[in-house]
């Protein structure tokens, strides 16, 4: 810990956007998960981005529209406000450090890191209508209604979108999954589906062997 | 991996069970009901994740009791829908 926060940046009219590390060197800009996986994993996200920086990789993590800090509400959002609030938050990191950054995409992340970059690491990365089932359910258990999912409101457009859309297959593109999931990857670690857990949490093993691999995917 | 072998790194996963206490899950053991960590939320994580890992589609209508009361209930209900 070198006991210098993040740098809190803005991009896309007044989005949210934080920033770890240095300009210089590798630069990874992040598209957290989606929806309630987002709370799940952002303790984790955070303390991973403090220990990239720390050795030296510029991290850059935009709240998307409708998410986390940003003021719009969710309900205003349609599908391509995210891919052009991506797009937005890469020409901010170029702007800033000179660099193209690689993707850091994990779980629904891993839909919007296309067309507009090329070079992706994704873990466990998931298809809309896997995000959008895991909302009606979460809805049907908590007796809440399932238009309005766990507190979610989504448009209808961006329920079209989602219930359609899949990572895309085409770039240079590192899959992670963990070592008990034996769908395709290029690469396993052994850890937890924090995403999964009922209440954000941070486990370190995972942790750790999540920083390796975009450590050496990173500096290559 | 078996389907078997898939389902309970599947329960390990979405309920945070040791790998030695899911190594133990066997047809007979109690899911819904019996094992705390399986809550009705967990339930709709454990779906989505059968779903996506198996690569068949679960209906609401065919979630109920019966088909969560024990791993080998779990378990044959998968099978049916992949055909096996």
């Amino acid at each position: 810990m070198n006991g210098r926060g993040p740098r809190v940046h803005t991009y896309a009219e007044g989005e949210f956007m934080l920033a770890y590390g240095p300009r210089n060197g590798p630069q990874i800009l992040v598209i957290q998960p989606l929806f309630e996986e987002l709370n799940r994993c952002r303790a984790m996200l955070a303390s991973a981005c403090r220990a990239l920086a720390e050795r030296g990789v510029g991290v850059w993590m935009p709240d998307l529209p409708g998410t986390g800090e940003s003021l719009r509400a969710l309900d205003t959002i349609v599908w391509k406000d995210w891919f052009d609030a991506v797009g937005a938050a890469g020409s901010v990191v170029r702007e800033e450090t000179g660099s193209e950054p690689g993707i850091l995409a994990i779980r629904g992340g891993a839909l919007l890191d296309r067309p507009l970059f090329w070079r992706s690491l994704r873990l466990s990365p998931t298809s809309g209508r896997s995000l959008l089932s895991d909302l009606r359910r979460s809805a049907l258990a908590s007796g809440s209604d399932p238009a309005h999912p766990a507190g979610y409101t989504l448009s209808a457009s961006l329920v079209e979108a989602l219930a359609g859309a899949e990572p895309a297959p085409e770039g240079d593109i590192l899959t992670i999954r963990l070592s008990t999931d034996d769908r395709p990857a290029d690469r396993r670690i052994d850890g937890q589906p924090l995403w999964r857990r009922p209440e954000p949490a941070i486990d370190i093993p995972t942790e750790q062997a999540l920083i390796s691999e975009i450590l050496s995917w990173a500096r290559p | 991996m078996t389907i078997d072998d898939q389902l309970r790194a599947i329960l390990r996963d979405v309920l945070g069970l040791s790998a030695d206490r899911a190594a133990t899950i066997d047809a007979g053991t109690p899911l819904f009901g019996a094992m705390p960590e399986l809550d009705s939320m967990a339930v709709a994580g454990l779906l989505t994740e059968i779903e996506d890992r198996l690569h068949i589609l679960i209906e609401d209508d065919e979630v109920g009791g019966e088909m969560l009361e024990t791993f080998g209930s779990l378990s044959a209900f998968v099978k049916g829908k992949r055909g096996e």
